[in-house]
């Protein structure tokens, strides 16, 4: 018995393996991601510590002493003893005196002003740039544009560069390069005024295209099953095309048919009318656009669910009503929908949970354009944290948009469990009760 | 026996001395946002590697480099994408070509280190690179990369409807001159491509037909109107409302006029490059690399004949003819190996030579780095290349680099597409940006 159980177990472990990385995991990582900073910038694997110029001015507006600041500006490279006892440990003593003879007590800005200065050395020319590169370094008294590996190490130079104990919490805070803590990416959402209009074409979108899915899908099924067996077969097989067409060739196909040099704008040219764009040419267009698309796919999967239950209703019943009577009007709204309660509650859940999630056709299609009018919260989500011009992408607030579906989500589970009563649900059957 | 032994043990030197130098690396590009045309910003540095085996050879040391290449990314999005992860997991290609604008971010994440750690910024040939294009390659006074190639963005007239409404081929030839000097603004542009669509010389839509996606072409139109993207004094990215308002009214009178079409952001590059090549647009605005595209795929064989370039036209009295260059650069990745960077960023070094980068630049209609390019035949008389560099390059500017930059370009350019698409009024929409900007930036914006 406990061997059936291992091998039970061995063959749902592939299953289990893709929740776990392909589900489990990025719903776990959104929601540890949505409380970061993380950005492009910071990395994903943390950060060193690096002071340049732009934190440099950062410090300054935030208040840190302009003593402070000077000092951490102004530190740049300087020939002294410490450096000369440095560079002659390194080559030799010669050609650090040499270098004293020539610089000695001199400060310089930049590494390439001590560069062009160790060229100055003639009899103890130092000839690999590397090598001079190095020695430059050693007269280093600035922490500026280096990268420290822990925060140990940067506030000892900190230290070293003389810079007063009390700001080095600031200055170290503000060094750090990788990702911290935040809960300012839910504090952006609710600042910003681009994600209540995503939120409000979320609600269109779901609400339009679950309307005609059901709708459609349900019209679908009753019309083919008041038809001819051989007839109803080839109709549904018709309507179930969409949903095995490949995703972006039937977007293309859409394309083809709203572009203003499409298939649309050539007939409607043929009646005097000036060509345009179907799909983008306003708001509203791009909305009947996307819920056609995207109903016509989701229709043949309520279509198929709603037939196969049609089917399950005993056909005495509906006789009986002929006998009685009964036209087909009556027979649709009296027998056929209340038995297709369930599966209509079901389609409804499915399809709300999986139309708030998807954007892949409106990404395809319109993109969220005109002007942002069809960006779904799913696609801002996908914009955000993935497609930057600039170069500098968002995975923290990207994370935070997406948190928010997985928290509606499972509330509108939660919500969907209780409305469909499971445990009733999946009673015993009476039959054998 | 003396003798014997000396050979033996001298020859037993030089073979360990050999083997101790014999070095094998292999150094990996990758390329973004590169086609077949420019196949040489990675083909330079297999000729810059088979240049440093031979010094390092004379110098006694042995040194094979392998050059492994890689440009067939799906698209910006993919490459930068693919180039953060494998840094992330410590599988960085060696060197990277892309954009100037990633300097900022990578740097920061320390995906990248500077060039300056490794050469010597005084000697040749990087001392003889254009001085303003070195400062796009540097952020923060550190010199990160290396310009790649140059180019610039300038504005088209086709010729043929020009002299279509009523221009003389000396009033065309001219127009340049009056662009620069601000005598011809984008309110004659506006005004030409009305003529061009009254005129029936193109469809309703084509007489302005601008740029179908975001990028630094769009920069320019506000920098039209007086606007600045970085304030000079404290580096901090600045939204000037009243020019960037005039430039989203700017597209939204375009469309009013039926000269720009309302759905045009989005239309497909391929047609757009078709169109624009055969004239079926009275006036648009492109890049230098266009005249590739347009005299090869689109077979648009007398391209002086038919198109005439500016700098983009200045919109108001607050605003300056102008271009952006959008140079890509050469950076080195951060490695394990101290060794590998150095031999990376000697090879980006020699594959910046006049000679070697005129390749390129020839080959992808690109616009040289170097002052001593001028003095490449290939690249003197090369008649676009020097046209363009004449007219354009020298008033270019460029977006900055800034951490921040990337929220900022998406952000203004949300804003045009909904004032553009009619979901906005120009007003309202500039509004917007200032929200979401304040809320994103914070400290890093000044709003004027």
């Amino acid at each position: 018995m406990k061997r059936m159980n291992w091998l039970g177990l061995g063959f749902l472990a592939p299953a289990l393996l893709v929740i776990a990385l392909f589900f489990l995991a990025p719903v776990i990582m959104t929601g540890f991601f949505a409380f970061t900073n993380m950005s492009t910038a910071t990395g994903i694997t943390g950060g060193d510590y690096m002071l340049n110029k732009s934190a440099l001015r950062a410090l300054g507006d935030a208040g840190l002493p302009d003593a402070t600041l000077e000092k951490l500006e102004d530190a740049g490279y300087a020939v002294d003893e410490k450096g000369l006892a440095a560079l002659a440990a390194q080559i030799d003593q010669e050609t650090a005196d040499e270098f004293a003879r020539l610089h000695g007590g001199e400060s310089f800005a930049t590494r390439r002003d001590v560069e062009r200065a160790l060229k100055d050395l003639r009899q103890n020319r130092i000839r690999k740039t590397r090598d001079r590169k190095a020695a430059a370094e050693l007269f280093k008294r600035s922490v500026l544009n280096e990268r420290f590996g822990t925060e140990a190490e940067f506030r000892a130079a900190l230290t070293a560069g003389g810079i007063a104990p009390r700001d080095h919490d600031q200055i170290t805070a503000q060094a750090y390069t990788g990702w911290v803590w935040t809960t300012e990416n839910v504090e952006l959402l609710f600042t910003l005024p681009s994600t209540w209009r995503y939120a409000a074409n979320t609600a269109i979108y779901v609400a339009f295209t679950l309307s005609f899915n059901v709708g459609f899908g349900l019209f679908l099924a009753i019309s083919t099953f008041y038809l001819p067996a051989a007839q109803a077969a080839t109709f549904r097989a018709i309507w179930f095309l969409p949903r095995i067409l490949p995703p972006v060739l039937y977007v293309l196909m859409w394309k083809w048919f709203t572009w203003d040099t499409g298939f649309l704008s050539t007939v409607t040219g043929w009646f005097g009318m000036s060509p345009k764009n179907w799909m983008l040419d306003s708001p509203t267009h791009a909305w009947t656009t996307i819920v056609l698309i995207n109903g016509f796919v989701g229709a043949s999967m309520g279509m198929i669910l709603f037939a196969s239950a049609i089917r399950a209703i005993p056909a005495s019943m509906l006789h009986a009503s002929e006998v009685d009577g009964a036209n087909r009007w009556q027979q649709v709204r009296y027998i056929i929908l209340p038995q297709l309660r369930w599966p209509i509650l079901f389609t409804t859940a499915y399809q709300t949970l999986s139309l708030l999630t998807s954007f892949e056709y409106i990404l395809l299609a319109t993109d969220g354009g005109p002007g942002r009018a069809t960006e779904v919260w799913a696609l801002a989500a996908y914009h955000t944290a993935l497609n930057n011009y600039g170069g500098n992408l968002q995975y923290g607030l990207g994370a935070a948009f997406a948190l928010v579906l997985v928290i509606i989500g499972i509330l509108a589970s939660l919500f969907y469990l209780r409305l469909f009563n499971f445990r009733q649900l999946v009673g015993k059957p009476l039959i054998e009760g | 026996m003396t003798i014997l032994r000396n050979i033996l043990a001298s020859t037993a030197l030089v073979c360990a001395g050999t083997a101790a130098l014999a070095e094998d690396v292999t150094i990996t590009v990758w390329a973004g946002g590169s086609n077949e045309a420019d196949s040489y910003r990675m083909d330079a540095i297999e000729l810059a590697a088979d240049m440093l085996m031979r010094e390092r050879a004379i110098e006694g040391e042995e040194l094979n480099i392998t050059v492994e290449k890689k440009r067939d990314f799906g698209g910006w999005d993919d490459f930068k994408q693919a180039v953060t992860l494998a840094a992330e997991a410590g599988t960085a290609p060696n060197i990277v070509v892309t954009s100037h604008l990633d300097i900022a971010p990578w740097s920061q994440a320390g995906l990248i280190v500077p060039v300056e750690d490794y050469l010597d910024m005084d000697a040749w040939p990087l001392n003889d690179i254009y001085d303003n294009l070195m400062e796009i390659a540097a952020f923060d006074g550190i010199q990160w990369g290396l310009p790649q190639d140059a180019e610039s963005r300038p504005f088209f007239f086709w010729k043929e409807t020009m002299r279509g409404i009523g221009y003389t081929d000396q009033q065309i030839a001219e127009l340049p001159a009056k662009v620069a000097a601000g005598e011809y603004t984008l309110a004659n542009v506006l005004e030409d491509a009305k003529k061009a669509v009254d005129a029936g010389l193109v469809e309703e839509g084509y007489g302005f037909y601008p740029r179908v996606s975001n990028g630094p072409d769009y920069a320019q139109f506000y920098q039209s109107f007086g606007g600045v993207l970085q304030d000079p004094d404290t580096g901090k990215l600045v939204l000037d409302k009243a020019a960037m308002e005039a430039m989203y009214q700017f597209f939204v009178d375009c469309v009013e006029a039926g000269v720009t079409r309302k759905n045009h952001i989005g239309t497909d590059w391929g047609q757009w490059y078709n169109e624009v090549a055969n004239g079926k647009a009275a006036l648009w605005h492109g890049g230098t690399w266009h005249f590739a595209r347009y005299t090869g795929k689109e077979g648009n064989d007398d391209f002086f004949g038919t198109i005439e370039f500016s700098l983009i036209p200045a919109g108001n009295a607050d605003g300056r003819a102008n271009t952006i260059t959008h140079p890509l650069v050469y950076l080195i990745t951060d490695q394990a190996e101290d060794d590998l960077e150095d031999i990376a960023a000697q090879l980006v070094k020699i594959a910046s030579e006049p000679r070697m980068n005129a390749l390129h630049a020839i080959k992808s209609a690109h616009l040289g780095i170097t002052h001593q390019q001028s003095n490449i035949e290939l690249y003197a008389n090369d008649l676009w290349a020097s046209e363009a560099t004449e007219r354009l390059l020298g008033t270019a500017n460029a977006q900055p680099n800034h951490v921040q930059y990337g929220a900022f370009s998406e952000t203004m350019w949300k804003g045009l597409e909904a004032a553009w698409t009619g979901v906005k009024s120009p007003a309202d929409a500039v509004a917007e940006v200032e929200a979401e900007l304040k809320a994103k930036l914070g400290d890093e914006l000044i709003v004027r």
